[in-house]
């Protein structure tokens, strides 16, 4: 079989990218775990001949779905958080994704605790 | 300034080079890093193909009583970045797998891990040597949008004082492979120029004749 000789070079480029990668993958982590948790949805109530919209939110606290109510003057504030947990959700796939990458070319064994693909 | 024809940014990196020069950061500051390769490759004709996906930026320090300008960190944001802090509470965006981080000169003989920039509301991470290249900068216009990037000839010294810093040998490799590369473009009164606006120490000569050795550059060139 013929045996590919190793590129030192390019393979510590790649082990930087990845220790790149595993950095800003730890602190993003790190940011998303601070925003609050759940689901947005409004639910409207009918009450005399009127429809009265309110918002709550859905999380999933130590098994149970919890509905927590929100105010509307906590509405764009919430809003906004979960918008930005998204973005942050979102950013931290592509870099699971690019380590998977990296790993797989490097042919690295994957190490504890680091979540399954 | 110097004209270029288009170049093809990647859209959310061309969006945030549009950004930031409209709000007149690139007055002072400049882009650094691998991405200047690029430019210099259409101003020059250089060939360097190979970027990475970080982009830096240097920010030239004004007074602490500057007001604020621009907020970038919200421009940013607003472009779709996410900000986030490393562990040593240097202020970074990331978006896409992009990395965008900004450096400013670290204030002489202090350890600072990240300095407060009022003027651009961020901060940023302060190195040794980075004034060479805001003091020595030229500006380039691309598609209408005016980019500050450091001058061949500081871009060239910067690096071979960095690269014997470095702490991984194949970004040593990456930064001296920048050098070989700019060789043939480099000014002998530019370069003179770069070299007489500094006080190097005794061991920051020895690193630029070290690096100059690997690369079979004449130390005459950079009068040492």
């Amino acid at each position: 079989m013929k045996v590919v000789e190793k590129d030192n070079a390019v393979r510590g480029l790649l082990e930087a990218e990845c220790q790149r990668c595993r950095d800003v993958l730890g602190a993003l982590s790190k940011k998303a775990a601070h925003y609050p948790k759940g689901s947005l949805n409004v639910r409207k109530k009918r009450y005399k001949d009127k429809v009265y919209p309110y918002h709550y939110l859905v999380a999933r606290e130590n098994g149970r779905v919890v509905n927590r109510h929100i105010p509307k003057a906590e509405l764009p504030g919430l809003q906004h958080q979960l918008e930005q947990r998204d973005k942050c959700r979102k950013e931290i796939q592509v870099y699971k994704k690019r380590i998977a990458y990296i790993e797989k070319l490097l042919l690295m064994p994957r190490r504890r605790g680091d979540p399954k693909k | 300034m110097k004209g270029l024809r288009t170049i093809h940014f990647p859209p959310l990196i061309g969006g945030l080079l549009h950004t930031l020069s409209e709000v007149g950061f690139f007055d002072r500051c400049l882009l650094i890093g691998s991405w200047v390769m690029l430019l210099y490759q259409e101003l020059y004709g250089i060939r360097y193909p190979l970027h990475t996906l970080d982009i830096d930026f240097a920010v030239h320090l004004a007074p602490a009583k500057k007001q604020m300008r621009a907020d970038l960190e919200r421009l940013i944001i607003d472009l779709g970045f996410v900000d986030f802090m490393t562990a040593d509470g240097v202020q970074k965006f990331t978006a896409t797998g992009y990395e965008v981080e900004f450096f400013a000169q670290r204030p002489g003989g202090r350890e600072i891990s990240a300095l407060p920039v009022r003027e651009w509301n961020l901060n940023a991470l302060p190195l040794p040597f980075v004034n060479l290249l805001t003091d020595f900068s030229e500006t380039v216009e691309i598609d209408g949008i005016t980019i500050r990037i450091p001058i061949p000839e500081a871009y060239f010294i910067h690096k071979l004082i960095v690269a014997s810093r470095r702490r991984r040998v194949e970004k040593r490799e990456k930064d001296l492979e920048q050098c070989t590369v700019l060789i043939p473009i480099l000014d002998d009164q530019r370069l003179r120029q770069v070299m007489q606006s500094q006080r190097f120490s005794k061991e920051t000569k020895q690193i630029l004749a070290r690096s100059c050795k690997r690369l079979a550059f004449p130390l005459q060139r950079l009068i040492l």
